[in-house]
């Protein structure tokens, strides 16, 4: 093993950390909010919207992300232009249709683990829903819902890898481009692990962070 | 002068099954009503239906001259808007079985949450109504402390002090003192009985004989979903005129068994057969024994508790 070659390379895998980065963050953003409909859906009093959260769930729970960039790249367009996407903006949307089933879950426990006498508390002084949400749920489903929210997280940066076959630039496709021009899968592969392990090892102190926040104070 | 509480012929069902069945009671204000019967038999449904946490299926509920609930022409019940629910309920506090405190506020936040939130008041005014409040159930020293921290007997006290906060015209105590330690309930029921004493309307489902006898003016005992006796708390407990409730009062007293629908009534009556060991019998009657003594000890207190009135152990 070349630690010089490793040198070399990192700065050139490097290159790609801020087009990971957009797409994880831009998909992290999109996929909470989509996260939080679909969990609200899921427990809505509508059937419809109770049934088409179940089946999102279902349908992108149960098939390979790596299938739904591939649809959203390849198929969607052939139904209109309108979806015809950048091969980043096609990566933030498979990434983000895909972990929002997940933060769905994530979320969902969070806001079950509330037990209905605090609804029927908050009922009682006469507090309208949105307020019992934000200040009575909110606070309280935080702390619940950060381990599985950080989880679904460093799955989310590390699936963001598979943009690489849809040629977004972003780390993965530049080291297969550094291995393809110097006949060498040893190092760069390894600089590449060693990137992300120090990616989600960030996430995972973050995690950390934030359970200490929302801590419980007894 | 008008009832604060009117019920007419409230019905409610979950499913198959009916829970009440044509409820009439009114309530004057400052009166004390307690609310007694078997378990499953609609007591607490009642006071859900009052404070609409459930809604009726038939009949009038008035609380305070505002209509909560009417039957409309064809029969079918209609509802207060969800805004004039709202109002009824600032003017109704209501506390639960298990307290429903929420844990990440402390004693003093789970108590100026509501008159801030709901009735729009400064922080600075409901934080110091929320001292007096948490001095007046005893707990000055615990306004800083979160629920988890708090035996079950302090969490129901804050959770009176919480519904007190909202000032209130009516209070529903559904079974408050069920889920606490025995040797707590006490000092739930005092700061209860200074509430009845200082004129609170209050409609208490309750397993707490001695309470019902000592501080209700009316009491009413139900069974099956309807009213079954009803009158002043010295008539219906200590001279009750109906079977079932003379049933019922030697169950809750004597802890004697109680037929309930199905059961063979032969079966229940007979000795209780828990072991054919004699030594283990021996032990059980002992335990049972033990268990009567306490249970009279306790019952002691809590009369003196009652009697010693205005002054509380904790401070």
């Amino acid at each position: 093993m070349d630690l010089g070659f490793i040198a070399d390379i990192v700065p050139e895998i490097l290159e790609g950390l801020p087009t990971t980065i957009g797409l994880f963050l831009w998909s992290m953003l999109l996929s909470t909010v989509g996260g939080l409909l679909l969990a609200l859906a899921r427990m809505s009093a509508v059937g419809a919207l109770r049934w088409f959260a179940v089946a999102y769930g279902w349908l992108i729970r149960g098939i390979p992300l790596l299938l739904i960039m591939f649809y959203v790249f390849f198929a969607l367009p052939e139904f209109s232009r309108t979806f015809l996407l950048s091969p980043f903006w096609t990566a933030v949307a498979a990434l983000s249709l895909w972990t929002a089933a997940y933060q769905a879950e994530a979320i969902r426990s969070g806001i079950l683990a509330v037990d209905n006498g605090q609804y029927e508390a908050a009922e009682a002084l006469g507090m309208t829903r949105a307020h019992y949400m934000r200040r009575i749920v909110l606070p309280q489903s935080v702390r619940i819902i950060v381990p599985p929210f950080m989880g679904n997280a460093i799955n989310t940066l590390k699936q963001t890898s598979l943009a690489t076959v849809i040629t977004v630039p972003e780390m993965a496709l530049i080291t297969t481009r550094i291995i393809s021009r110097e006949f060498n899968a040893l190092e760069p592969l390894l600089a590449l692990a060693i990137i992300y392990l120090a990616l989600t090892t960030l996430l995972v102190f973050g995690q950390a962070g934030l359970e200490r926040a929302f801590r419980l104070k007894v | 002068m008008a009832p604060l509480v009117r019920v007419q012929g409230l019905k409610k069902s979950f499913g198959d099954l009916q829970i009440l069945n044509g409820i009439d009671l009114d309530v004057e204000p400052s009166e004390v009503v307690s609310i007694i019967g078997p378990s499953g038999s609609g007591k607490t449904t009642i006071l859900r239906c009052i404070n609409l946490l459930e809604r009726a299926d038939g009949g009038r509920i008035e609380v305070d001259g505002q209509v909560l609930c009417d039957e409309g022409p064809d029969g079918g019940i209609r509802f207060a808007s969800k805004r004039d629910i709202r109002k009824i309920r600032e003017e109704v506090g209501m506390v639960f079985q298990r307290f429903n405190l929420f844990p990440h506020m402390t004693a003093l936040e789970n108590v100026i949450e509501g008159p801030i939130a709901v009735k729009g008041m400064d922080k600075g005014a409901a934080t110091e109504r929320a001292h007096e409040l948490l001095a007046s159930v005893g707990l000055s020293h615990r306004a800083d402390h979160y629920p988890l921290q708090m035996s079950g007997g302090q969490q129901q006290r804050v959770a009176i002090a919480r519904a007190l906060a909202m000032e209130p015209r009516l209070m529903l105590f559904d079974e408050v003192t069920s889920a606490v330690d025995p040797e707590l309930a006490g000092e739930i029921l005092l700061v209860m009985k200074h509430l009845a004493e200082q004129g609170m309307t209050m409609i208490v489902v309750t397993h707490e004989m001695g309470f019902a006898a000592d501080v209700s003016d009316r009491v009413l005992f139900i069974d099956h979903g309807l009213v079954v006796e009803e009158g002043r708390a010295s008539q219906v407990l200590g001279a009750p005129a109906e079977e079932r409730t003379k049933a019922f009062l030697r169950a809750v007293l004597e802890r004697a068994p109680m037929a309930e629908e199905g059961d063979d009534p032969d079966q229940l009556n007979e000795e209780p057969t828990w072991s054919s060991d004699p030594l283990a019998a021996e032990e059980a009657a002992r335990d049972s024994a033990e268990l009567a003594r306490l249970r009279n000890e306790v019952a002691e207190l809590r009369q003196q508790l009652f009697r010693s009135g205005t002054t509380r152990s904790e401070g």
